[in-house]
């Protein structure tokens, strides 16, 4: 175990200076300016010099990014050059809302899609598939903007029954928070739940005509043990994968969904960091993102042998 | 480089479109086009029809109730909330309910005092200008206001390495303060665009002990004098400010709070209108007005802005902006005679008809007929004739059709705008190639000097010289044209320091004919701020300066 988790430690940091040293010079050969972004219409010469010493922007790039790497090495993100705030304090205060948004998305995307899943293998050939097959189709198919506009439509305009926009921390009004984020969550969650419901389906459907499933039944346990003790369990290997891998999707659905209900979240501060060339912000995002994929991948490797004691993490080459 | 022609996209939006064009090309030839008048007029009721202004109007005191929160949606974050180092349009939206001016605006766009008690007096040389401040007036954290501390924010605006203000202040050699209400500045040279620039953020006196505290960042929690102050910002969401009981005039102002929502959608900012969650939307799509006028809960402000959007041609930005001209050899950017042959080839009136609903105003000058430096001049219009274009460019010794590559920003609107001309200049006799990139590179691509043609407006000044000489001077900050005219100059310098508005009217409308017909920078329209506002607030203003004036509206009783 101990020789697996240093590996692992080891390609992590490989992955993550490689991202860094991609997203560092990559950014930069964008076209466009960061100084003529932030200086709007007001700009002369004398203005963007004044902008690019300021944010060592005039240096030559090795330089910089050799300064990059020190601060990092400190825990340093730098400063964003669109607002003149710290990244590290927009991270705290973004990262917190993506986080809530996606982990509630998952949770919802969990429930409603193992359960369909169960159902539709359950209840093969039935009218409950039939519309389990029908509504993962519609989850996969519409985009979470499409989506989040007919909710705003129909839950907040025409209703009232959800706020269009906005966002309470959780820790100044739970329930108002709540009442703001759930809405997003269930959109952001669609799309997962759709796969989570497929996956879960085929899964059930081969669990439930293999051997140990007939053994089970055989020696008399209760249909409802049987399929969440013995079929379901072994599907959720399939489960935990499939949210893994997804997390990507579910981060980019979240940029979306963000811009779209006005949440001041990760995606949000990501999409005007790379209108605006926000160096710093663009290259703390992409480091704090590939950091997630890391961690979210290892806890994952990690849960398959929780679900299935018979896989174990090792570092010896296979 | 995409060729967006319109049999590309769709037969069926081409021929409303060429009906369009045809149709106004018949109304045209028989009422002539020129000058620009401005059609509509002002008026400040909301059942007005597409070309006019409407303003609003100050709330009733009787008729509002004290209190309540109003939310503006926003399309954009303002950037620092720093008069000296802000550069975002969006920002004076805040300001305006927090950071008062020295001198405001006023619905005819004329400088009327606001901190000062009357419009400054300029010595007869026209180089010390002396301003009186009102009295008893006292900053959000309770200091008083004085002609210290307008002299601190002014010396902080000069030498400031980042202010973003230096150069609207122009020639000031120092700051005197004979007396607490006395600020007198001394210029090198006659500067009339002063006055321009105090109306703006120049104007806006900030704390001193504020300054102390914060330095350079003041944006953290900026201290000025205002109706409302500073409350929290959440970073590319909310800004929130709240009444502010120091404030001079507190009787006259009914919320205890305005908060700006930052939805950079425009469909998801009409959304939070109709629900409810916001009071107030930007930037409103022209798209979008014709349903809201139908929603009987919402009413649509325009007001037609001070700047414009426009056409600018590379006729000698090879090394960048800033650098000094150099001959580019192209018939486009060598002859005037194909640039007005271009001019002529485009109809405005059916472009802004058929692209943004007529809602936007035709323009053919940088100075707006809504400006008191307007005059006859300044709005005359090279005519829409095909025929002319062609003649011309038959006399330029150019082959139609003439190929000119055009480069646009990416938005709908835009792509919209550039499919039209497209269309609209063949008949004249050229080839238009659209070549769509995202902002941030547009901007870049202008300033490399990497362009034959590109389409790019400005916001507006109060100032007229801050809508032109930065933009056709020679060597000017924005030249990006490479255009250098001495004539031209010369004119500019003259009008930047006379002090007399008849004098300064007259040599403006001598140079927009200088403009016209060296044609370097084409000028297409002058958008309306469109605003949406619910009916159940009153007293929200926008002025021709686009800003929001939210401090003194109030919900209905």
């Amino acid at each position: 175990m101990a020789r697996y988790l240093l590996t692992r430690a080891w390609q992590s940091a490989l992955t993550l200076l490689l991202s860094t040293i991609v997203v560092f010079f990559g950014v930069r050969a964008l076209p466009g300016d960061p100084a003529l972004a932030l200086a709007g219409e007001d700009r002369s010469p004398e203005a963007l010099e004044a902008i690019r010493r300021h944010y060592g922007l005039d240096q030559p790039l090795p330089l910089q990014f050799a300064q990059y790497v020190e601060r990092m090495a400190q825990g340093d993100f730098g400063v964003s050059i669109r607002t003149g705030t710290p990244v590290s304090s927009m991270l705290t205060t973004a990262l917190p809302v993506t986080v809530e948004l996606s982990v509630l998305a998952i949770l919802i995307a969990t429930a409603l899609g193992v359960g369909a899943g169960v159902l539709a293998a359950v209840r093969r050939g039935r009218p409950a598939e039939w519309l389990a097959n029908a509504l993962a189709l519609i989850g996969l198919s519409v985009p979470h903007f499409w989506l989040g506009l007919l909710a705003i439509l129909y839950l907040s305009v025409a209703t009232g029954l959800f706020p269009a926009s906005g966002f309470v921390p959780f820790l100044e009004d739970p329930v108002d928070n709540l009442h703001h984020i759930v809405l997003p969550a269930v959109i952001l969650g669609t799309g997962l739940a759709a796969i989570i419901m497929r996956q879960t389906r085929s899964a059930m459907l081969d669990s439930l005509s293999s051997d140990y499933v007939r053994t089970a039944k055989a020696k008399g346990l209760r249909p409802r043990a049987v399929i969440t003790q013995h079929a379901l369990r072994n599907s959720l290997i399939v489960v935990v994968t499939v949210v893994g891998l997804q997390l990507g999707g579910l981060i980019s659905g979240a940029v979306v969904t963000e811009q779209i209900f006005g949440l001041p979240g990760f995606g949000k501060m990501t999409i005007d960091a790379v209108f605006q060339r926000d160096y710093p912000v663009i290259q703390a995002v992409v480091l704090l993102t590939a950091t997630a994929y890391i961690v979210i991948n290892f806890l994952v490797d990690l849960l398959y042998s929780v679900i299935d004691p018979r896989i174990r993490v090792t570092g010896d080459p296979a | 480089m995409t060729n967006l022609s319109f049999s590309e996209t769709s037969q069926s939006r081409r021929r409303p479109l060429r009906a369009a064009v045809a149709a106004v090309a018949v109304f045209c030839t028989v009422v002539a086009c020129s000058p620009v008048s401005d059609s509509g007029g002002t008026q400040s009721g909301d059942n007005q029809s597409a070309g006019q202004d409407s303003f609003g109007t100050p709330a009733d005191a009787a008729a509002v109730k004290q209190g309540g929160k109003l939310v503006i949606a926003l399309s954009a974050e303002p950037d620092a909330l720093d008069p000296t180092l802000s550069r975002s349009l969006y920002s004076r939206y805040v300001f305006q309910a927090m950071c008062q001016k020295l001198y405001d605006v006023n619905e005819q766009a004329q400088v009327v005092p606001q901190l000062a008690t009357a419009l400054p007096t300029t010595s007869g040389d026209g180089r010390t200008v002396t301003i009186t401040l009102r009295q008893g007036v006292r900053f959000g954290d309770g200091t008083a206001f004085d002609s210290a501390a307008v002299k601190a924010t002014l010396q902080r605006h000069l030498t400031n390495a980042r202010s973003a203000r230096r150069s609207e202040l122009g020639p000031i050699d120092g700051v005197d303060t004979p007396d607490a209400h006395t600020v007198v500045l001394r210029l090198k040279q006659p500067f009339a665009p002063l006055l321009g620039a105090l109306a703006d953020r120049a104007g806006m006196i900030m704390s001193a002990k504020a300054l102390q505290s914060l330095g350079d960042d003041f944006a953290s929690a900026p201290v000025c004098v205002g109706p409302f102050k500073f409350a929290k910002r959440v970073p590319q969401n909310s800004i929130d400010v709240v009444r502010d009981p120091n404030y001079y005039e507190a009787d006259k102002v009914h919320l205890d709070g305005i908060s700006w929502r930052i939805l950079s959608d425009a469909s998801i900012r009409a959304a939070n209108l109709r629900s409810g969650d916001a009071q107030v939307a930007d930037s409103i799509s022209t798209q979008d007005v014709a349903s809201l006028r139908q929603d009987a809960a919402v009413s649509v402000l325009q007001s037609q802005s001070l700047g414009y959007q426009g056409l600018t041609i590379n006729t000698g930005n090879v090394d960048g902006v800033g650098t000094a001209p150099k001959p580019i050899n192209r018939p486009l950017a060598q002859n005037a005679k194909v640039r007005q042959a271009f001019e002529h080839a485009i109809d405005r009136k059916a472009l802004v008809d058929a692209v943004f609903n007529g809602l936007h105003a035709v323009a053919c000058s940088p100075i707006s007929p809504a400006s008191p430096f307007s005059s006859p001049e300044a709005q005359t219009c090279p005519a829409h004739d095909p025929e002319k274009a062609k003649q011309l460019l038959t006399e330029a010794g150019v082959q139609t059709p003439y190929p000119v590559t055009m480069l646009a920003s990416n938005t709908p609107d835009t792509l919209r705008l550039a499919q039209a001309l497209q269309s609209m200049v063949k008949d004249g006799g050229f080839d238009l190639k659209i070549n769509p990139v995202e902002y941030s590179s547009l901007l870049d691509e202008q300033d490399r000097g990497n362009f034959e043609l590109l389409q790019l407006g400005w916001s507006g000044r109060i100032d007229p010289d801050a809508n032109i000489t930065n933009f056709v001077g020679t060597g000017a900050s924005q030249n990006v044209s490479g255009y250098s005219n001495p004539q031209l100059d010369n004119l500019l310098t003259q009008a930047r320091q006379a002090n007399d508005i008849e004098a300064r009217k007259k040599l403006y409308g001598q140079a927009v004919t200088l403009l016209q017909q060296d044609d370097a920078l084409i000028y297409l329209y002058r958008q309306r701020n469109l605003t949406a506002v619910s009916k159940q607030i009153q007293g929200l203003q926008v002025f021709p300066d686009g800003v929001i004036r939210a401090a003194f509206a109030g919900f209905t009783k």
